[in-house]
């Protein structure tokens, strides 16, 4: 069997459409910030109170389920691509297949809430960023990429979706996004577990892994769609991410690249409208 | 009928203006509205799906990029896409042609839960018209501004199996299913 798959050769039907991440950032519209979406929302939250609050959920649903089974491709290429014991721990590898049951049972959640949402497979477009951070020589920086970094933006959606379930009083999505909210605490935590233990007598390579960890957090963060701002659709969720291991200093650095990045936007949008004919 | 299309030529979304009013007057004519004039005006800044008209003649037509875009891939054009948006959109116009709708709001003003009981019974109309529709969707967004519950599935299958509904039995059927 092939190792070290590339993101271009993975498999699917021809229900769905890829995109990388740079065709992502080559869309300069915004979501927000004209004349009459301002006048309609006094927030960007994902919260039923948005006009757009289905769709918007439907797409980040259909986001969460292409996002799983990214994360069970990778979880899974991380299971096979190195050598027990002399490039990845044997029981590195176990919680790697651990994962993989989360993950497929993840994606199994995932379509039935789409399809209770009233969204087909396949209706928008899969953003492969996930697996492409899942493609690292290194399993450590798979760790700080994937489980740290991936998992980590998923303890934030989740959390997110859980509350809008609860707001809109949607019993299914609420008690869903819960349960799969426990597991991705879980994914993160063996993340930041591991990352520590393999690297704790090579500082370089730690230093290397949670710099890589800082570049996926920045793409992630990209058009503002996670951070501490109410103009962001998904909240920074502090609490679930001390669970899974992130120190203070780490989560006042995410907090500050996401602004960062939501300023970007802000700035990049502001520059569209600008150039755009009236 | 007269359609003009606004901006002739987009820049950000790959659209072309003569095939989005190709596909409105095909939606006029099915809709039986051969003798409205459109203005549609495009905003291609904005990744939404939203659409709001203005009564008018010509009627104004007012819509998000994303309203007529393939989700799949983003940024260019579905003819399909565009039939279903601007198709509820002209239900509109033509419910408040009639005169019955006379004591709703403007689109702009239109809440969240009557904008949605106004879509499940233009979605309901466009269905039975032929168009290709996910009810499931429509369902969901009846829901999440109703309550999640055997009452409001109810009242939804009635609004969507409508088709002479006036504004004041809409909004009446809507109460019931809140409460």
């Amino acid at each position: 069997m092939r190792k070290f798959f590339p993101v271009e050769d993975l498999a699917r039907d021809e229900r769905f459409n890829q995109a990388t991440n740079a065709e992502r950032m080559a869309d300069t519209r915004g979501t927000s910030n004209t004349g009459v979406i301002r006048k309609a929302r006094s927030t960007n939250r994902l919260t039923p109170a948005r006009p757009d609050a289905t769709d918007a959920a439907r797409s980040l649903m259909h986001g969460i389920m292409v996002g799983e089974i990214q994360a069970l491709e990778g979880a899974g290429r991380t299971c096979f691509d190195f050598v027990t014991g002399e490039e990845a721990p044997f029981e590195l590898k176990l919680d790697m297949a651990r994962q993989c049951w989360d993950e497929a049972r993840h994606v199994e959640i995932s379509v039935k809430l789409s399809e209770w949402m009233g969204t087909e497979l396949g209706q928008f477009v899969e953003n492969t960023v996930l697996f492409a951070a899942a493609c690292s020589q290194d399993p450590v920086l798979r760790l700080a990429g994937v489980n740290r970094a991936l998992e980590g933006l998923a303890i934030d959606v989740f959390t997110t979706m859980k509350e809008f379930g609860e707001l809109a009083g949607d019993p299914y999505l609420a008690f869903c996004e819960d349960w799969m909210l426990a597991d991705e605490v879980t994914h993160v935590k063996m993340g930041s577990v591991w990352l520590r233990k393999i690297t704790e007598n090579d500082p370089e390579r730690r230093a290397k892994a949670l710099e890589f960890q800082s570049v996926v957090d920045k793409i992630f963060s990209y058009g503002g769609l996670r951070s501490e701002s109410d103009e962001s659709p998904i909240l920074l969720a502090r609490r679930f991410r001390e669970l899974a291991g992130f120190s203070d200093g780490e989560l006042s650095e995410i907090a500050d690249v996401s602004l960062a990045a939501l300023n970007e936007r802000r700035e990049a949008l502001e520059k569209t409208f600008a150039t755009s004919p009236a | 009928m007269k359609v003009t299309v606004e901006p002739s030529i987009f820049s950000i979304v790959k659209y072309d203006a003569d095939e989005i009013a190709g596909v409105a007057k095909e939606m006029l004519t099915l809709l039986g509205m051969k003798s409205t004039n459109l203005t549609i005006e495009v905003d291609e800044t904005v990744a939404m799906s939203r659409v709001t008209t203005t009564m008018g003649d010509p009627v104004h037509v007012l819509a998000m990029s994303s309203a007529f875009e393939n989700l799949r891939k983003p940024r260019t054009f579905s003819a399909d896409n565009t039939k279903f948006s601007l198709g509820r959109g002209l239900l509109r116009v033509r419910d408040r042609l009639t005169g019955n709708f006379s004591d709703a709001p403007v689109d702009e003003d239109l809440s969240i839960v009557e904008a949605a009981t106004w879509e499940t019974y233009c979605v309901g109309r466009l269905s039975r018209l032929g168009l290709k529709v996910h009810k499931q969707r429509w369902h969901y967004n009846f829901r999440n501004r109703h309550g999640f519950n055997d009452a409001t599935d109810k009242h939804f299958e009635t609004i969507w199996e409508s088709d002479d509904l006036t504004w004041s039995q809409l909004t009446e059927i809507s109460r019931h299913a809140i409460a």
